[in-house]
């Protein structure tokens, strides 16, 4: 090992040896009090501003990676350029990033200063020394991606999207380390017949970030940050489309738009599934969690994010409805009738099957895989066909089906406690409320987006698509989306820490403070709503200043990608 | 407009007939009325699919138009959350506290809090003794004199026996039993057994030994809930023992045999 590197590493062991002695002898003074929010909602907000921009910057390198390489595959300019735009964005939300993540640990410390060095301790090795490096890393990485996008191009490029690959490869690596103590908040270590507290003393580092929820986490958060980033990618792109005086860049930015939603949307069917897995593993690790969650005092959370998933699928697929518009001759695309068949059918047989065989258990395939399929295997050999709009129009029916369904509550109450039968579903219709009713809904509003895309594809193969000539109207859908995406994930944000009850750390560390109760809804989404929309003007701001002076210049060639032989 | 009027009026004929067959069906008015909403809300999908497109904006007009947008977007959010069933969280508030408190006077900070408390009490005690010598003309009596008196006595001395079936049936509400149980035709939603005849089963001591060691009985029709393990195995560490003991003297009051409860099988 030369010298500097045995000195860095000194260093580093320097800064954990006083870190921990620092946060080990904290005075035991009390906590600060914080005026007008408390001190629950000020860490509250904290800490979902921070976890907005670092679910950006951690799920926005992984599509922009795929576009460089999807650039430098078909030598596509648009989306070597949509890749450094976006990367340009995250640069600044970067700082943003840390900045927010200090102040949440300023204000962790201040207003729960016992816990925050309990979980601290537990976490030592994360907190202090695995966290930073892996941070110190992707800065590096970062800023060299970043500033090396020029310098390596032709046949440099590849070295460049391999950087970007190790870019996106310590970035889930840090998500899926710090996933660790956030979701030991939730689901510590147990063992059948020990105390989790006596289990917690034997525990080792790895047997606390192992625990029940850490897996399904981290593929929730990594599938949600790149439906988030796609759907922030198409903020960028309906802003910069609003502010575009030449049509070339109106065409650029449209086509931006569209890759952003395909993006979020792609990313965004598979979120209701992996959401379904870990709301799966939190009740698994303790049931008394599925009721508080689902029928009790955050059953109107659910509502409200039912709600707001099926706006999301409304508006994604009326933006592919919009996107058709402008596609030169999509009045001779035709599908086969198999498809709205299907989509109809869905919800029903869905129920049934999943009523007569729950999930996991794998029989239900056998009846929904050839039921899926069907319209793409054997359509085919069916002549009776319908037009691509007959199709889509069918589609946006049972959206609203596939909506109605998953809204529709056992009870109008906010706490089982209150049910009375006024306001109960007749026990005759009671499957409506239930998990397989909830999955077949889940599951049409999927279907139907992928049935969409695929008569989009082709549109676009049968037609001419005309980019920079789609409705206006379009833009406000793309900033509906990623202001809609944000607002949920602060609510399910909202959710997943509520499900702690009155622990900081679930069964295992009581929060003593007068503040731990469950929020109503309406006050959760006042705070949601300020969130959102100063992570919006942050957001806003990013982009005005990164992406319109070079606008406004009019665009230089610097990000196309040249051919591999070129210098 | 003529195709708005048309949408609307397929939408409002579609949620009359939902009225209708919810009505029929015997659905409370509230999810007649949700139903109608959710016609409406096909009514809107379809008119919006069909608009015209909107003309194009730009400079001053387009930011006006997008902070009108947010501004819809956030009154639409925060009215529709509040619009909702709101819990009302003064019913938990004083659950939370009945728990906490036996945990919170365990603690380092606990103990301190309860001298604190204890100090105060018998400085009041003092000042009002002082008063009173003062009154009958002792104002040279010492203060002093006042401490040690009655006050200083413990508080709580365990619930008496009378009491403790109430803070048996208070650990019910407190622990939420109910959200799996069904007891008195309330709660429950078949996660668990229901317990109105337990006390024909089960002695106060095994009902206490299942609340502690949920895999110590399974009752009947219940395999594959034992099996997954359903009832959490926490009451162990979140109760006292004394809390244990009461909910189970509680529960094996409940004889009431017109009530199928499943026959509980020994495990361990």
């Amino acid at each position: 090992m030369k010298t500097w590197q045995r000195s860095l590493m000194a260093l580093f062991a320097l800064f954990a040896v006083w870190g921990g002695a620092a946060y080990a002898d904290a005075p035991g003074a009390a906590p600060v009090e914080f005026p007008y929010t408390g001190n629950r909602t000020a860490v509250w907000i904290v800490a979902q501003l921070h976890i907005l921009f670092a679910g950006f910057i951690l799920g926005a390198p992984i599509f922009v990676v795929i576009s460089e390489w999807l650039g430098y595959r078909k030598q596509d300019p648009r989306y070597d350029r949509l890749a450094k735009e976006v990367t340009k964005v995250t640069v600044i939300l970067y700082s943003m990033t840390a900045l927010t993540g200090g102040l949440f640990i300023f204000v962790l410390l201040a207003t729960y200063p016992q816990f925050t060095t309990w979980l601290i301790n537990h976490f030592f090795m994360v907190f202090a020394v695995v966290y930073p490096l892996l941070f110190i890393g992707e800065t590096i990485v970062l800023y060299m991606y970043f500033y090396t996008w020029d310098a390596w191009k032709g046949n440099k490029k590849a070295r460049h999207i391999a950087l970007g690959v190790l870019l996106n490869l310590i970035g889930s690596i840090t998500l899926f380390v710090i996933d660790g103590p956030t979701s030991f908040m939730n689901t510590p270590v147990k063992a059948e017949g020990v105390s989790p507290a006596e289990f917690l003393a034997t525990a080792s580092i790895w047997d606390k970030i192992f625990n029940y929820s850490w897996m399904p986490l981290n593929l929730h958060r990594l599938v949600g940050n790149v439906t988030f980033g796609g759907f922030v990618a198409g903020l960028i792109a309906a802003y910069m489309y609003m502010g575009a005086k030449k049509e070339e860049e109106r065409a650029y930015y449209d086509w931006m738009g569209f890759v952003g939603n395909m993006i979020g949307v792609g990313a965004l069917l598979f979120l209701p599934f992996m959401g379904y897995l870990l709301a799966y593993e939190l009740c698994d690790y303790d049931a008394s969690i599925c009721p508080y969650m689902m029928a009790d005092q955050l059953s109107m959370f659910f509502e409200m994010q039912g709600a707001m998933i099926g706006l999301i699928f409304l508006a994604s697929n009326y933006y592919i409805w919009l996107s058709m518009k402008r596609i030169e001759g999509v009045e001779n695309v035709r599908m086969t009738v198999l498809a709205p068949l299907v989509m109809i059918a869905l919800p029903l047989v869905m129920t049934k099957v999943l009523t007569d065989y729950p999930v996991p258990d794998p029989r239900s395939l056998a009846f929904l895989l050839p039921l899926l399929l069907a319209p793409f295997l054997i359509g085919r050999f069916i002549p009776l066909t319908v037009s691509a709009r007959t199709v889509i129009k069918v589609g946006f029916l049972m959206v609203v089906v596939g909506d109605a369904i998953w809204l529709t509550p056992h009870g109008f109450v906010p706490t089982g406690a209150k049910l009375v039968a006024e306001l109960e579903l007749p026990s005759d219709w009671n499957f409506l409320a239930l998990m397989p009713a909830k999955n077949s809904a889940a599951f049409t509003l999927v279907f139907v987006t992928v049935v969409n895309y695929v008569i989009y594809n082709r549109a676009i193969g049968q037609g001419t698509i005309v980019w920079g000539k789609i409705d206006f109207a379009s833009q406000f859908v793309l900033i509906f989306l990623a202001f809609s995406a944000i607002w949920t994930m602060g609510l399910m944000g909202a959710v997943r820490s509520l499900l702690r009850k009155y622990f900081h750390t679930y069964n295992l560390l009581p929060d003593f403070t007068a503040e731990s109760f469950t929020p109503t809804l309406a006050y959760s989404a006042w705070w949601i709503t300020a969130i959102t929309v100063v992570f919006y003007l942050v957001v806003s701001f990013a982009i005005l200043v990164t992406l319109r002076p070079s606008e406004a210049k009019g665009h230089a060639p610097e990000g196309s990608p040249a051919t591999a032989g070129a210098k | 407009m003529g195709n708005v009027i048309k949408k609307l009026a397929v939408g409002l004929v579609v949620g009359g007939a939902l009225f209708g067959v919810t009505r029929a069906l015997e659905f409370p008015l509230v999810f007649q009325l949700m139903f109608v909403a959710y016609a409406l809300l096909g009514s809107a999908v379809f008119i919006l699919l069909d608009a015209p497109s909107l003309k194009p904006m730009s400079g001053g007009k387009s930011v006006i138009a997008l902070v009108a947008f947010y501004i819809v977007l956030c009154v639409v959010y925060v009215a529709g959350a509040s619009m909702w069933p709101q819990y009302d969280p003064e019913d938990e508030k004083g659950k939370i506290d009945k728990i906490l408190k036996p945990k919170r006077a365990a603690t380092e900070q606990g103990k301190a809090e309860e001298l604190i408390a204890r100090a105060k009490a018998l400085d009041e005690q003092v000042k009002a003794l002082s008063v009173r010598l003062k009154a009958l003309g002792g104002d040279q009596a010492p203060a002093s004199q006042g401490t040690g008196g009655s006050a200083a006595a413990p508080t709580s001395t365990g619930a008496a026996s009378g009491d403790m079936l109430k803070v048996g049936e208070d650990q019910w509400q407190l622990q939420e039993c109910y959200n799996c149980h069904k007891l008195k035709g309330e709660g429950g939603k078949k996660r668990g057994p229901e317990l109105d005849n337990i006390g024909s089963y089960l002695t106060v001591e095994e009902i206490k030994q299942k609340i502690l060691d949920p895999k110590s009985w399974m009752a009947e029709g219940f395999e594959k809930e034992y099996e997954k393990g359903k009832m959490p195995d926490k009451y162990k560490d979140l109760m006292e023992e004394k809390d244990v003991e009461a909910l189970a003297s509680w529960l094996v009051t409940f004889k009431n045999t017109s009530i199928n409860t499943p026959k509980p099988i020994k495990k361990k």
